[in-house]
């Protein structure tokens, strides 16, 4: 016992450096994937409220480049309007399809929101979005820009949320070549943000150089189709039959400032229907 | 007690201009200006190590919260104020530091400055970038990170303690 009590004493400090440098660590290696708590991200209040001050302040500073944006947006979705389109066919008779509102229901949401911090040049880049659950925002949705994916909520607070943007290293997003069908994963290599990598894609397929690579929507956090960018290069991987698929991001992430925040109404119900499929022990393996 | 009160708002403020400014310049090729590593090394000589070690983890993790890293940053600053008795004992002048002196550039100079918190923001930064890349193959890129990113956090910590820091009188 003499022993013991001598040993902590001539290595207390070393212990107590242990201890905390042990929760530091503790904290880095599980926070990343598994958020308990807001309080040590950006969603907490406090550190909400310092990133909304400076945002206030940084946020003029890109004001028109962000209204050019916005109005390219609103050009975009306005042509899409049906007032603004003409039938190619007239309708024949009393049969033909008219596609009334009620043949729809609504299956996405969108909750608008504004990126008030970020980061692009860490190996895994998290933004801070000043919307919380108060604005319905809950973890694990998908968030988009205007010109393409940003990245999936990780953690929520009440008026501020973190987004684990498309810069991390294992984003996974499910994402497909748009004219050939060929789907995979996102990933992103940790050095250039205007990059990612596409994996999972046989190379017993060619793929065209500057094909529009878009998400999948298989897992119902992102709608169908929405851009992630474009095919760079493809080049074969070592010992395994698949591309490793360069992915050029559409959307430039040092600038992106307006995201909407993606709501899949429907989740639930895709997600009680996968759960029925019994697993199957030999593709465990 | 008014030093206490300096090294408070010295907290606060280098905290702020972390988060607030330099988390957010971002020069490319993974570079990350760090000014707060100069609080640890501004404190007193003789200050408890528990409480060395204690402020260390706190300005870490309060820099953390605010920059989404998790824990990066309190556990590279940890290490920092583990070596700064260390590094300040193995870099000490002949007779020793005098007891009540702030060991800044001004009282210990260009010479001892660079050396003594040059090492110790070399282990900062490059324990900093090996825990944020964490894989071995990728190891110089951890370099080439470090190697950039050092002269100029020192040089931005000079810069400071030029305007912070009063110079004190000749003969006092």
């Amino acid at each position: 016992m003499r022993n013991f009590l001598a040993f902590i004493r001539r290595f207390r400090v070393l212990l107590f450096f242990a201890l905390l440098q042990g929760f530091a660590l503790t904290v880095y290696f599980t926070f990343s994937s598994f958020p308990r708590t807001q309080y040590l991200t950006t969603a907490s209040s406090v550190s909400g409220a310092v990133m909304d001050m400076r945002n206030d302040v940084t946020k003029h500073f890109a004001l028109s480049g962000s209204n050019k944006k916005l109005q390219a947006e609103n050009r975009w979705l306005r042509e899409q309007l049906l007032a603004n389109r003409m039938a190619l066919k007239a309708p024949v008779g009393m049969d033909s399809v008219v596609l009334e509102k009620e043949d729809f229901i609504q299956r996405f949401e969108y909750i608008p929101g504004g990126i008030i911090s970020s980061s692009f040049s860490r190996r895994n880049n998290y933004f801070t979005l000043n919307i919380g659950s108060k604005q319905g925002v809950k973890h694990g949705m998908g968030v988009i820009s205007d010109k393409g994916v940003v990245g999936v909520i990780h953690n929520v607070s009440e008026y501020f949320s973190v987004v684990k943007s498309c810069l991390t290293e294992n984003i996974n997003v499910d994402i497909m070549i748009n004219d050939s069908g060929e789907s995979g994963f996102l990933k992103w290599n940790g050095t250039d943000p205007r990059r990612g990598n596409m994996i999972g894609v046989s190379n017993d397929r060619s793929i065209k150089k500057w094909a529009k690579i878009v998400t999948g929507g298989k897992s119902g956090i992102f709608p169908r189709g929405i851009p992630v960018g474009m095919v760079e290069k493809t080049l074969p991987v070592e010992g395994l039959p698949i591309w490793d698929v360069t992915v050029l991001f559409a959307e430039n992430y040092r600038t992106v400032q307006y995201v909407y925040v993606i709501k899949n109404i429907l989740k639930t119900e895709q997600e009680l229907l996968e759960e029925s499929i019994p697993d199957d022990p030999i593709e465990d393996e | 007690m008014s030093r206490i009160l300096s090294h408070i708002f010295r907290f606060a403020l280098f905290l702020l201009i972390q988060v607030v400014v330099l988390n957010q310049v971002e020069l490319g090729a993974g570079t990350l200006l760090m000014i707060y590593p100069l609080f640890i090394v501004l404190l007193p000589v003789e200050i408890n190590i528990f409480l060395l070690l204690f402020l260390a983890f706190a300005l870490g993790i309060s820099i953390d919260a605010m920059s989404n890293t998790y824990g990066l940053h309190a556990s590279s600053l940890l290490l920092l104020a583990y070596f700064r008795p260390i590094i300040f004992q193995a870099f000490a002048p002949r007779d020793g530091y005098e007891t009540d002196l702030e060991l800044n550039i001004h009282t210990m100079g260009f010479r001892w400055f660079f050396r003594a918190f040059g090492s110790l923001l070399l282990i900062h930064h490059f324990w900093f970038f090996l825990l944020e890349l964490l894989r071995f193959d990728e190891i110089l890129y951890v370099l080439q990170k470090t190697i950039l990113s050092l002269p100029l956090s020192l040089a931005l910590c000079v810069l400071i303690q030029f305007l912070l820091i009063r110079k004190p009188m000749k003969g006092s």
